[in-house]
């Protein structure tokens, strides 16, 4: 990454120098829950299925 | 003949055709990539909806490019080319197969991946709608070709297959041809590159470069150049395929090859309103200018940013955001452009999402693709302690796409209320049987639906008719409403007829 300046805003406006990273590190993430309908597919699935997978390069 | 002539028409203010090209990735039991050319031949044939055999394929030129210059030949994958060494599937039109369906939409074998092209629509909401509705398409075909081979057929609407493979879900929009390549690419590709945090479909691992444990694209490993005609192999973040679909001296068709399928339809539209956002910017001169300083290094950084900060290197070795390159746009929006509710709506959307992937990350598991899908990923992670490297992961990504209501991971996400909704059944039934938008797709699905017996070609930008023992081609011009006339026509003559008028 390069160390110049952060632009906030586009070419058209005049560039303003930024502050630090204001992203956060780590995801908060939600569990799935409710059921669970999702449970009863993810342990149908064949661990080695998308091993097996192989697909013509289309568009 | 093909008949290039201009007509002189103007396209309505503000509004801009659009569609969606997606080839699905598919397995039959038993069988696999070797076979895979003769089994989506097979696949599209068995389609067993009303259609009309007999696309036209005089208006395309692939190998053209917008920048002014016109290929030699296309680059192809070095697997595919082996694969099909010695080997020969038949004549061109005879292995693509083309269905044309009553609502104006194309189905074909597309190198192999039965492919579905959205009729073209002007509102966001109809093409959500015909998108998911060619999900149903697919569903039938894949039945019969079930029953058939009595071998189980599983449809993925995806991008990838893990191994280096990758095919397309590409976008069309139709501009005025005097907006040109170098406006068209300075508009759209900070856009391009920006909004896969707000409509990425996610990946488990990477096909090239350094390795990645989750992506937000799928696609972003297979991007080698900033700007080219190429779709195959060597392809770009911004394509420049000319080929317009209409009347080349008055349209171009922006060819997006660069986003992903997505199974979560609000993700869908939000992908298309982004584009149409910056189009409709650039169309008013107000574009924002950001100098992305390697649009391929830039798309690939944020396909792999797992921790949201989401930088992007520009040129004069500055930097910036994918949240603020896409506020950017939406706030020009705001100002410049007289918006309608639809596109109102999308910029309120986009703004809570932007806000949700900075910090809650709340919102964004049920509207997007990538994160939906890594909320699975990580509770089963957290469930389980699989590594990233663990091989189910992948194939929970990949039934994530299944698109069988019955099977696919999206849908029990979607059937627990965790994921935005596909729109109602009703709706995207009724989107098989015809284009309510009456664009050219509806005066195109209607000549299929009531005069087949009569047409001898269609494509994009025209009907051909056998009328009286001559051929009479009728040129759809993409800017017109058409009549609802066309509906009661008594014969072929009168529709001929309104169409002219249109």
């Amino acid at each position: 990454m390069p160390d110049g300046d952060r632009l906030t805003k586009p070419l058209t406006r005049e560039p303003e120098k930024g502050g630090e990273d204001t992203g956060p590190t780590r995801p908060a993430v939600p569990k799935p829950d409710g059921g669970n309908e999702l449970l009863r597919r993810m342990k149908k699935i064949d661990p080695d299925q998308a091993k097996r997978y192989r697909q013509r390069s289309g568009q | 003949m093909c008949d290039n002539s201009p007509t002189g028409t103007d396209a309505p203010v503000g509004l801009i055709l659009a569609g969606i090209e997606t080839e699905y990735g598919f397995t039959v039991e038993g069988r696999g990539a070797d076979d895979q050319i003769e089994d989506a031949v097979a696949f599209v044939r068995g389609y067993p909806g009303p259609c009309f055999v007999g696309w036209d394929y005089c208006y395309e030129s692939p190998r053209a490019d917008l920048r002014g210059f016109r290929l030699d030949r296309l680059a192809v994958d070095p697997e595919d080319a082996k694969r099909d060494a010695g080997r020969t599937y038949g004549a061109p039109h005879e292995v693509r197969s083309d269905r044309i369906l009553p609502n104006g939409a194309r189905f074909y074998n597309d190198h192999g991946h039965p492919e579905y092209a959205t009729p073209e629509c002007w509102s966001l909401k109809e093409l959500e709608l015909h998108d998911t509705a060619g999900q149903f398409v697919l569903l039938r075909a894949a039945r019969v070709l079930a029953d058939a081979t009595g071998s189980t057929v599983s449809v993925y609407k995806n991008n990838t297959d893990f191994h280096g493979s990758s095919y397309g879900t590409h976008e069309s929009y139709l501009v005025p041809r005097e907006v040109g390549f170098d406006r068209l690419f300075a508009a759209v590709t900070p856009m391009l590159i920006a909004r896969q945090i707000l409509c990425g479909a996610g990946k488990v691992g990477s096909e090239s470069g350094s390795r990645a444990d989750y992506q937000l694209t799928a696609r972003g490993d297979f991007f080698t150049e900033s700007a080219n005609a190429e779709t195959l192999f060597r392809r770009p973040i911004f394509n420049t395929r000319d080929e317009p679909h209409a009347l080349p001296q008055k349209w171009i068709r922006l060819h997006v090859i660069s986003g992903d399928a997505n199974m979560i339809p609000s993700c869908t539209r939000r992908k298309v309103g982004l584009v149409k956002l910056a189009l409709m910017l650039e169309l008013a001169g107000q574009a924002p200018r950001w100098s992305v300083s390697h649009p391929v290094r830039a798309f690939q950084a944020l396909s792999r940013d797992e921790t949201r900060a989401y930088r992007v290197a520009l040129d004069g070795r500055n930097w910036t955001t994918a949240y603020e390159i896409v506020e950017s746009y939406l706030a020009a929006a705001e100002t410049v452009l007289d918006l309608d509710a639809e596109l109102v709506s999308l910029i309120a959307e986009c703004r809570a999402l932007l806000h949700d992937l900075s910090g809650p990350f709340v919102l964004a598991p049920r509207a997007i693709d990538w994160a939906a899908k890594k909320l699975i990923l990580d509770a089963y992670r957290e469930e389980s302690g699989a590594s990233w490297r663990d091989p189910v992961l992948q194939a929970y990504d990949l039934e994530y796409h299944n698109i069988d209501p019955a099977d696919g991971l999206y849908f029990a996400l979607e059937s627990m209320e965790q994921a935005d909704p596909m729109p109602s059944l009703d709706e995207r039934l009724a989107r098989l049987d015809g284009a309510p938008e009456r664009s050219r797709a509806y005066a195109r699905g209607l000549a299929v639906a009531r005069f087949r017996g009569e047409l001898t070609r269609a494509c994009w930008r025209s009907l051909t008719f056998l009328v009286d023992g001559e051929e009479t081609e009728v040129d759809l011009p993409p800017d017109r409403t058409y009549p609802l006339q066309l509906e009661t026509a008594a014969n072929v003559g009168t529709f001929i007829q309104i169409l002219r008028n249109a």
